[in-house]
């Protein structure tokens, strides 16, 4: 029946490979940050237990090595020692249990931040990061593009002033445009905010003082990637319009004296592709956070939630956050995999090998 | 060309994606931060809001006062619940809060309440409060008021056991009897200026509620409407800033204040991710007062601290090198004073903490402050090792009968007396902890120019606290911090020496890291805790000094652990940008506490708007 619908098996090959591909992460992201020798009790226990003596102490990190199911309890529910040293559960009993629980929304209890759910950390955090980036990739990506075709396709003075811009402004790291420009327009002239999201004195809410408030302190995180992400979508798409309009397809359209309109259209088809591609995964990856942006301007993201879980090894918020990464991203390859089958006939035919 | 429609119609719906998803931020945040306040205000004009910065460094995620550890403003602070006492650290005076009197007896410390402390629902703050406060800490191990127990024989009210409660009254005297072996009231002490009381008819009826469960009940938030006594109530939080609003009916206004209210409506405290946030926000005038470490404050533009040239800041704790003296030759005191006498303390005061310290003097006790009386610069003289000294350094080692191989100048490697190599000894330290990291290096290169064979080692920082507690180090970075209380010097001789918890590594100790002194080890010298035994007992100034110069001399002699610099528990930072007339040197009415930490909660009462 299959053989009937090539692209309907085109999706459910892929979808197949997508959830091996998905089983394999979600078992490295378990495993990875847990093979280390830290114990992210001690932590804790390092501000929480300094004061206490001995044994209540040791009465308190039982009550969180069991809270997080990191050590073999016995009947009575006691944390078993060996030489005073608790025994720890074996990691894959661990992961049999965070599977479980994973399977029915559970993400687990932070460590750091107990008794925060892992769900709630994320849930604050995620808004902030899609607010940062949903924009500026998408505007970022659309600006880029159109440059990088208008200068391919100009050329002469156009493509020669903006070449190098596009250059320089995609070879700066993030954290320098970042930090140059807090140290510019923040503390030097003060025309923008440095640090925040927006004014202290305002709470979250729908009013106008609040979202322009926001908008205020949205300028320099938005511009310094903004502008990284226009410069290299430029170069992209610059040079994938040049590539096109040097192909044998053109010249020979070119030769038939078809309109300018349609030859650029048929250009930017097939040289808007690979950038397609690349804005999805973008999308896709974008979950995981701006951490450098977030870091600089103090931006409460899901880049610093993973970071400080990963300093403290604050397994559930790692592992939680990486869930959220790994979905995401197989989910964008996901749909560009099949968008870009449904767009390019030829991908379509190599990949499900219809006829 | 109906293809091409597809990515452009895919691009529409995320451009219109795009302010859906800057509004989607602004639903879930004030719900995650709301305190169930329903006239919870939704702006803070800045002219009547206090910033405060530097005492929280993550999302909240707890304000329950009895967990172990809890967000701004709960922990160590007296803005929501309030202690009984509070210290004064610059006069090391006790100070009424709840508890308007209390007498030290031999075997007793006895509080009185005032009469007109109330909790904010208008209901007093009555001795079964504070009886059922610490009695929690006798039931349940993990709690904050625990560990006083093990110098408490019970906590009871007289006058209910006398029968002379008045009718229609409730009992005010609380009696703290002491565990009568020990006769120590200083931990007490400690409790009092610590331990926040809670109200009973609000608690209890909760942890009935989770069954009696310690476990279930601190997972509770406290965070909607949690009844304090305090003059500030939590009124919002989120991952961004946690706000509390003033109670203008607290029962302290008319106590301690003749009727008026402290000055600023709200006092807030962003959460930035890092010190440079913090700065930044001071200079801007978007932080009043911080409490985070500013290197340079000298070029900051704008801000102030509590002296206006070095060391700017009021030590209060010394950071310091551990041995663990189970490993080979760092067992021999010889090679500890030796390392004490390689290190070149200048460097470190000028180069690794900005200037932020006095000159270092030998042994525990501060050389200034209220801890100079018992400091002695003539044994320090006689007996210390902190001072730069490699000729110093090297007599030890020859004392101890150590040779140190040399190669261009460059050290190879060191021998003991039977002309055994010694393994190289590596210093532990959080990695990207950059004061301590410089710290470490200086600590290195004077150690190895004075011939030992020492590295540093910077490590995860959750490594290192595992490390730190089970003795997984040769030497290792770690500053240990007695809370401003009545029981210093001695509490901090109980954190570098205490040998009641001795176990041998792998097992956790949170006292006496580098395990010194083992009572079962024949070299045990028990004068160290005979002395820690007799000095909270002794009431004489004169003997008290005594006993203090012979535990300095002591600690100078074994040189348990290796000290460093001086520095202060918390920062103190400020400018008067949008308010003015904090404490300073110059003008000391109130200690450099952050406002509504501890004492420096007066502050707040003494402030003014500066426009």
């Amino acid at each position: 029946m299959l053989r009937r619908h090539p692209t309907l098996k085109h999706v459910l090959g892929r979808a197949g490979w997508y959830f091996i591909t998905f089983l394999v992460a979600v078992t490295i992201n378990f495993f990875l940050p847990r093979l280390g020798d830290a114990n992210p009790v001690d932590a804790i226990m390092a501000r929480a237990g300094g004061n206490l003596d001995a044994s209540s102490a040791r009465e308190k990190e039982d009550a969180y090595l069991r809270e997080f199911g990191l050590v073999e309890t016995d009947d009575q529910g006691k944390v078993i020692r060996e030489n005073g040293i608790p025994v720890k559960t074996p990691l894959v009993t661990q992961f049999v249990s965070y599977l479980g629980m994973s399977l029915t929304g559970d993400l687990g209890t932070s460590i750091l931040q107990y008794p925060k759910p892992v769900g709630e950390i994320i849930s604050n955090a995620l808004p902030w990061t899609l607010t940062l980036q949903l924009p500026t990739i998408v505007l970022g990506w659309l600006i880029g593009n159109l440059l990088g075709a208008l200068a391919a396709y100009k050329r002469g003075v156009f493509d020669r002033a903006l070449y190098p811009l596009a250059l320089l402004a995609s070879a700066i790291p993030a954290f320098c445009v970042g930090i140059l420009m807090v140290y510019v327009f923040g503390i030097k002239l003060e025309w923008f905010p440095a640090v925040g999201g927006y004014d202290p004195g305002q709470v979250p809410e729908v009013s106008w003082a609040f979202l322009s408030s926001a908008a205020y302190y949205y300028v320099l995180p938005f511009l310094s990637i903004f502008l990284i992400v226009v410069g290299g979508q430029a170069i992209g798409m610059r040079s994938m319009c040049i590539y096109e309009l040097g192909t044998d397809y053109i010249k020979y359209a070119k030769l038939l004296g078809i309109r300018e309109n349609k030859i650029l259209l048929y250009t930017f088809r097939n040289a808007m592709l690979p950038q397609l591609t690349g804005l999805a995964l973008a999308l896709g990856a974008m979950v995981g956070g701006a951490l450098i942006t977030e870091m600089i301007f103090s931006y409460p993201g899901l880049g610093m939630a993973i970071l400080t879980a990963i300093q403290g090894n604050d397994y559930p918020v790692i592992t939680g956050c990486t869930l959220l990464v790994t979905v995401t991203v197989l989910l964008a390859n996901f749909v560009v995999d099949i968008l870009v089958g449904l767009l390019d006939p030829r991908i379509r035919v190599a990949q499900g090998g219809s006829k | 060309m109906e293809t091409i429609r597809l990515p452009s119609a895919l691009l529409a719906a995320l451009l219109f994606a795009t302010p859906l998803a800057s509004c989607k931020k602004h639903k879930p945040v004030p719900a995650a931060g709301q305190t169930g306040d329903k006239a919870a205000p939704t702006s803070f004009a800045r002219n009547e809001t206090l910033y405060v910065g530097g005492r929280q460094w993550g999302e909240p995620s707890t304000f329950n006062p009895l967990a172990g550890w809890q967000d701004w403003p709960v922990n160590s602070m007296n803005l929501i619940y309030e202690t009984l006492l509070m210290y004064e650290p610059l006069k090391g005076e006790l100070v009424p809060l709840l508890a308007e009197s209390h007498t030290i007896k031999e075997d007793s410390v006895e509080v009185v309440l005032n009469a007109e402390a109330k909790w904010n629902d208008g209901k007093p703050v009555t001795g079964a409060d504070v009886k059922y406060t610490f009695d929690l800490g006798k039931k349940y191990k993990t709690l904050l008021q625990s560990p006083v127990w093990s110098y408490l024989k019970d906590v009871t009210l007289p006058e209910e056991a006398e029968g002379k409660v008045p009718a229609g009254s409730y009992a005010r005297r609380v009696l703290f009897t002491l565990d009568p072996e020990k006769k120590n009231a200083l931990p007490v002490l400690d409790a009092c200026v610590e331990i926040r009381i809670v109200p009973k008819h609000a608690i209890e009826p909760m942890l009935t509620a989770a069954k009696d469960n310690i476990d279930e009940f601190l997972k509770l938030k406290f965070d909607k409407n949690p009844l304090g006594s305090g003059p500030y109530s939590l009124v919002s939080y989120n991952s961004e800033k946690i706000v509390t609003a003033r109670n203008d009916n607290y029962w302290g206004n008319k106590v301690f204040f003749g009727g008026k209210l402290a000055a600023p409506k709200y006092v807030a405290h962003p959460i930035y991710k890092s010190n440079d946030h913090f700065s930044v926000g001071l200079q801007q005038g978007n932080i009043d007062v911080s409490a985070s470490f500013i290197p340079r404050i000298q070029e900051k533009k704008g801000v102030k601290a509590w002296y206006d040239k070095e060391p700017f800041f009021v030590s209060t704790s010394i950071p310091m090198l551990w041995p663990n003296v189970l490993h080979g030759h760092l067992a021999d005191p010889h090679v500890r004073r030796a390392m004490a006498f390689a290190i070149n303390y200048k460097d470190i005061r000028e180069l690794a903490v900005s200037g932020y310290s006095d000159p270092l003097e030998s042994g525990l006790v501060l050389p200034f402050g209220l801890e100079k009386k018992f400091f002695s610069a003539e044994d320090a003289k006689e007996f210390g090792a902190s001072r730069f000294d490699v000729e110093a350094a090297k007599a030890e080692l020859k004392a101890g009968g150590y040779t140190s191989v040399f190669k261009d100048g460059e050290l190879v490697e060191m021998r003991d007396k039977s002309g055994k190599k010694l393994p190289t000894v590596y210093i532990k330290s959080p990695t990207g902890w950059t004061d301590w990291e410089s710290i470490v290096r200086i600590a290195v290169k004077g150690m190895r120019a004075a011939g030992i064979d020492a590295r540093e080692r910077f490590v995860d920082a959750s490594l290192f606290w595992t490390a730190l507690q089970t003795g997984d180090f040769d030497l290792i970075m770690n500053t240990p911090t007695p809370p401003p209380s009545p029981s210093k010097p001695w509490s901090r001789f109980d954190l570098v020496v205490n040998t009641a918890d001795w176990v041998p590594e792998g097992q956790k100790m949170y006292k006496n890291m580098g395990r010194f002194n083992n009572p079962k080890d024949p070299a045990y010298v028990a004068r160290f805790d005979e002395l820690m035994k007799q000095i909270p007992q002794i009431k004489d100034e004169a003997e008290l000094i005594k006993a203090y110069r012979e535990l300095n001399v002591l600690y100078m002699k074994h040189q348990p652990t290796i000290p460093l610099v001086y520095r202060a528990d918390q920062f103190y930072e400020f400018t008067e940008k949008v308010w003015k007339g904090f404490p300073t040197s110059a003008n000391p009415f109130l200690p450099p506490q952050m406002p509504g930490d501890r004492f420096g909660t007066r502050i707040l009462w003494q402030i003014t708007p500066a426009k």
